[in-house]
């Protein structure tokens, strides 16, 4: 589903070069929840944000379902709406309504005629748990309520993968419930995942793989149990202590 | 309660500086040897127009009816031909069977007319509304430009900003009226009317490129993220965001491109500002027509400035 290769994106920054990502290289399968974790600055939300080219990588390959991202060719925007995004910040577009927020790509990118669009999005919201919020704007929704939104709107455009960065660091801690729920519903329908996150309950109970990256690095990889239970880094199993 | 008696207490004192102040220039007005002459005024903004009917050629006056308040006089031509005038009664000069020659008034009709205050009025307003509308389509596009990632486009944007922004509206003018205009061979209105559009979009630019920096990254990413292409995201997500947030400089500029379209009144357009120095030549009231164009201005800015309170307050339904 998405291959990663030998990926490297730096930034150049006061005559300093900093390694974000350094060297990536994993396989993605379809139906596989992958969860990212690792300390603060280690590379994860980068790695995640090349993945549907929202940062342009330095070298290295990724290959989504066949399609070399990196390719001269390639129309990023055809990729972008195979690859949804969920982000820690929410980003709905605050001047529209729920219902707007989702309908609006579905017409613009995905030519849908309006009703089917509102068809698709109210649909949509009876399955994040929102629907009686369609006529609100974002601004008048709890944090856990504008995540779940967000799922949604990106859900609409029928994607064969979902990317979350960090989707639940910006909640209040008794709304993180509510967006995990709907994201391990998701994975239980087999939708493919790529989720960075801090939440280790999740990727216990949720993940087929977790990926540990540090300083730019995939440090370890493995299922769950072999990573929270025995992993083999000195560096893993010193950022478990921590946060365990 | 105790908050609002104050505020009222304030307000009190406000009304009572102001007229102290106007009282004072009164007063003021009153030691200098200046007679105000208000009525002469009106005459300026409308005015009863005498319309003289001359007879066409040399003919004998058939008839003369009595409609309500005009006269219907039928002629005939001494070759054949037959005419009918209506004309007011008051003004009737001729009686039934008398013999007229090519030229001699029959009567005259009267009709109100806008006075040189209306008609400057009129010419400022479209001057400013046509400035503006060309003024907001520059400037959008030399704001996207602005931030555009092309250096070129980028280049070039800045340049002209730098320009228009560094030198005077007034040499401006001069500028497309005796330099353009003669090149490119365009009348006096195009001129000013370019002159204005071209010195506001400069302006615009600026605060079109504030508005659409303000928007937070994520907007962007988010809207790139489900598939969208830069001016689909600029279309829906960016600029309906960036515009609302510029109402209020916005509304500032076009209020300013108002006040600054007296300028063209130097290149002999004959706006607001221009027809009140040429009521004033034949008036000699300086001082109430000055008055008067300012009060005409201060109207044109503040309809605008509500207009525009009002369109804010239509879009801050998503806050």
């Amino acid at each position: 589903m998405i291959k990663t290769v030998d990926l490297k994106k730096t930034f150049i920054g006061r005559g300093q070069t900093v390694y974000a990502v350094d060297g990536v290289t994993t396989h993605i399968k379809p139906s596989e929840v992958v969860v990212v974790i690792g300390p603060s600055g280690s590379g994860k939300s980068t790695y995640l944000r090349c993945l549907n080219g929202l940062e342009t990588l330095t070298s290295g390959q990724i290959i989504i379902d066949g399609v070399d991202l990196t390719a001269k060719k390639t129309d990023l925007n055809l990729i972008r709406r195979e690859v949804g995004m969920v982000f820690q910040q929410f980003n709905l577009f605050p001047h529209k309504s729920v219902l707007e927020n989702i309908i609006l790509a579905q017409q613009v990118v995905r030519k849908r005629k309006r009703g089917e669009a509102e068809e698709k999005a109210r649909m949509l919201l009876q399955k994040v748990g929102i629907a009686e919020k369609e006529n609100e704007y974002p601004i008048r929704l709890s944090g856990g309520q504008q995540q779940r939104v967000a799922i949604a709107r990106a859900l609409a455009m029928d994607p064969k993968v979902m990317l979350f960065d960090e989707p639940t660091s910006a909640l209040d801690p008794e709304m993180v419930g509510e967006v995990l729920e709907v994201m391990k519903q998701l994975a239980r329908e087999g939708m493919t995942m790529v989720v960075v996150t801090h939440e280790m309950g999740f990727a216990r109970e949720v993940a087929d793989r977790v990926l540990f990256m540090d300083q730019g690095k995939l440090v370890e990889e493995g299922t769950p149990e072999h990573f929270f239970t025995s992993p083999q880094e000195e560096r893993t199993k010193l950022f478990l202590r921590q946060v365990l | 309660m105790n908050s609002q008696k104050n505020a009222l207490l304030w307000h009190g004192l406000t009304v009572f500086i102001l007229f102290m102040m106007g009282a004072g220039l009164w007063v003021a007005t009153k030691k200098i040897d200046y007679t105000w002459r208000w009525n002469r005024v009106p005459q300026y903004f409308v005015y009863h127009h005498e319309e003289l009917v001359p007879a066409p050629y040399d003919a004998r006056v058939v008839s003369i009816e009595n409609l309500r308040d005009m006269s219907r006089i039928k002629i005939a031509g001494e070759n054949g031909e037959e005419g009918v005038f209506d004309v007011d009664k008051e003004s009737l000069r001729v009686s039934e069977d008398e013999d007229l020659f090519e030229g001699d008034y029959l009567g005259a009709t009267f009709e109100w007319r806008a006075g040189p205050l209306l008609w400057g009025l009129w010419t400022t307003l479209w001057l400013s509304a046509a400035s503006s509308i060309f003024g907001l389509i520059i400037g959008l596009v030399t704001g996207l430009c602005r931030v555009s990632s092309n250096l070129t486009l980028r280049n070039l944007s800045i340049t002209y900003i730098e320009l228009i922004r560094g030198t005077p509206l007034l040499v401006q003018i001069f500028i497309f009226y005796f330099f353009l205009g003669t090149v490119l061979d365009i009348s006096r209105i195009v001129a000013g009317i370019s002159a204005l559009a071209i010195f506001a979009g400069a302006y615009v630019a600026e605060i079109i490129r504030a508005g659409i920096q303000s928007i937070p990254k994520g907007q962007m990413e988010a809207a790139r993220s489900l598939g969208m292409n830069v001016p689909q995201a600029m279309v829906h997500i960016i600029l309906p965001q960036a515009f609302k947030r510029t109402l209020p400089p916005l509304a500032g500029q076009f209020i300013s491109l108002i006040k600054d379209s007296s300028l063209v009144s130097v290149i002999a357009i004959t706006d607001l500002t221009k027809s009140g120095r040429e009521v004033i030549t034949s008036t000699f009231a300086t001082f109430e027509i000055w008055f008067v164009v300012a009060f005409l201005y201060l109207m044109l800015t503040s309809v605008l400035s509500q207009v525009i309170a009002w369109v804010e307050r239509r879009l801050s339904v998503s806050d």
